[in-house]
């Protein structure tokens, strides 16, 4: 049984700021808030439903990119073409929420705000540098995604703000991304690890790359000393395990009933590798072949038993 | 406690009801409607027992407010057989065996009219993509897509014969 609660459905955004502002627990999807009621660990006397608000609604892709209402579904982003061909991780990310019947509920706007570090839309939105819009009564305020968490389930945001649209720059032709979700089962489940890479590839050289953490640390996080190590850096296998190294030395997972944090450690590393050989590969293709899977490269240290093995084991991949 | 009117439609029938602001569409379906084909499994939106369709599209009815419902249309495991006559879907769930303790059935239905109205032609990857979300804790869920596959077979069968199942099964999940 969910708590008893009054229920506040407004249309006009001013009203629904000030509900917020005086205690009103916002609800999109509902799928972090309702399951905390049903489990006794959220008894807001007062709900506010947004679904209403135009603000928070609809999504566009143009040529400066998407913009995407807070109410955008991880499903409307899985099932949408222009995704796939430029935004590679987000679909990744987005079609690997829980399942058909969550995504078709839960919002992006719900993910960042509910501030898990397993959050599966973060990274790929991290990656793809996306900025969100907050608003009040007062105006409303852009900030970087990655400068608007400020710690745990922190973020620059006031109690009469929502959080109200997310933009997301149209990446160039030579750009490529991917997420990759390490999980015990195939659907379901949180990401145990994840990691994000995007780069932007120029005659063989990083000429652009972000790279994000999910699950290593008290938010979705970007490592950017690793990016450091590949910028401007010619494409190779050498370069690349580098990277992983130093995402590995970046990351702060943490051990829980899910995975020791040595665990989860080592995955960084391999994961790291995986997704950057990914995106590096998605980057050389033309935009009308990018929305097409690319099989996985295995880095031989993956079975986590073996020793890795030295850079002149390792073959180039370009 | 606060209470909210919604007009649903469920099923295909109109329902005028006042319902308490708390009320999840799963609680409302069966205890104000007695349709207790949606079973409330975890309550966490995990299980997929609560599957029902809102306006076409599969959802978790215990993660839903029933009072967000006004002016919505339901569909739930109830709607699926027309004139007396069990959905293709049904039919094949029985023929294949894909059914032994029969909790997850319902669900697991609703999924799979959800899966044929976006892939009517689906893949045994597709199927088992697009109802993931669908626990199933003794059949196995091989006969749960042989079912899929030839309730398929039936639908394709029965439009060659321009029987009205076809017709069913459009009715079944269209998006309003
Ligand atoms: C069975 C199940 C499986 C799941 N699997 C995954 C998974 O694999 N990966 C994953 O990342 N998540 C998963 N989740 C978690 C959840 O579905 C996501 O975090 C989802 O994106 C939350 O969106 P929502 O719209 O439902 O959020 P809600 O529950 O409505 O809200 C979440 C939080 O955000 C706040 N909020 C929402 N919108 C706004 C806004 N516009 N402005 C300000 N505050 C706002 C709410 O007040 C609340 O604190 C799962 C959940 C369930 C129940």
């Amino acid at each position: 049984m969910l708590p008893k609660f009054d229920l506040y459905m407004p249309e006009d955004f001013v009203e629904a700021c000030a509900l917020k502002a005086d205690g009103a627990k916002p609800v999109a999807g509902g799928t972090d808030v309702f399951v905390n009621m049903h489990g006794g660990k959220d008894k807001s006397a007062r709900v506010l439903d947004i679904k209403r608000l135009k603000e928070l609604q609809g999504q566009r892709f143009s040529e400066s990119g998407l913009d995407l209402g807070a109410l955008t579904t991880h499903r409307e982003i899985e099932v949408w073409d222009e995704i796939r061909s430029r935004y590679y991780a987000m679909f990744q990310g987005c079609s690997q929420v829980g399942s058909v019947q969550i995504r078709h509920r839960a919002t992006l706007g719900g993910n960042i705000m509910n501030g898990a570090p397993s959050a599966d839309s973060i990274g790929p939105l991290l990656v793809h540098d996306a900025v969100v819009t907050v608003a009040g009564p007062d105006g409303e305020r852009e900030i970087p995604l990655d400068k608007f968490y400020t710690g745990f389930k922190k973020f620059d945001i006031q109690p009469d703000e929502l959080l109200t649209r997310l933009h997301v720059p149209l990446p160039p032709d030579n750009a490529g991304s991917a997420y990759y979700k390490y999980m015990r089962r195939n659907a379901m489940d949180l990401a145990l690890m994840g990691v994000s890479a995007y780069v932007e590839i120029e005659d063989q050289h990083f000429t652009s790359v972000r790279i994000a953490l999910t699950t290593s640390g008290p938010t979705p996080m970007r490592s950017y000393s690793a990016e450091q190590v590949l910028l401007g850096q010619p494409v190779s296998d050498e370069i690349i395990v580098q990277a992983a190294e130093t995402v590995e030395r970046e990351g702060k997972p943490r051990s829980s009933w899910r995975s020791s944090a040595e665990f989860r450690t080592r995955l960084l590393h391999d994961i790291t590798i995986i997704v950057l050989h990914e995106a590096v590969q998605r980057a050389l293709k033309p935009v009308a072949l990018k929305a097409e899977a690319i099989p996985m490269r295995q880095y031989p240290g993956l079975d986590g038993l073996k020793p890795r093995p030295k850079m002149e084991d390792v073959s180039c991949s370009m | 406690m606060q209470y909210v009117e919604i007009n649903v439609t469920v099923n295909g029938e109109l329902y005028n009801k006042t319902v308490p602001a708390n009320k999840t569409l799963l609680r409302f379906l069966r205890e104000d409607l007695f349709l207790n084909g949606v079973k409330e499994g975890c309550n966490e939106g995990e299980c997929g027992a609560f599957t029902v369709l809102v306006d076409g599209e599969p959802m978790n009815s215990c993660l839903v407010l029933a009072a967000e419902l006004n002016g919505r249309e339901v569909l739930t495991v109830e709607g699926l057989a027309q004139d007396g006559r069990l959905h293709p879907l049904q039919e094949a769930f029985i023929e294949a065996g894909a059914i032994q303790c029969g909790y997850c059935t319902p669900g697991m239905l609703m999924s799979a009219v959800a899966l044929l109205n976006r892939y009517p032609h689906p893949t045994r990857a597709q199927i088992r993509k697009e109802m993931e979300g669908n626990i199933c804790r003794c059949t196995g869920y091989t006969r749960i897509a042989d079912a899929v596959l030839l309730a398929v077979e039936k639908m394709d069968t029965a439009e060659k014969n321009q029987s009205p199942q076809r017709n069913q099964k459009v009715l079944a999940g269209t998006k309003k």
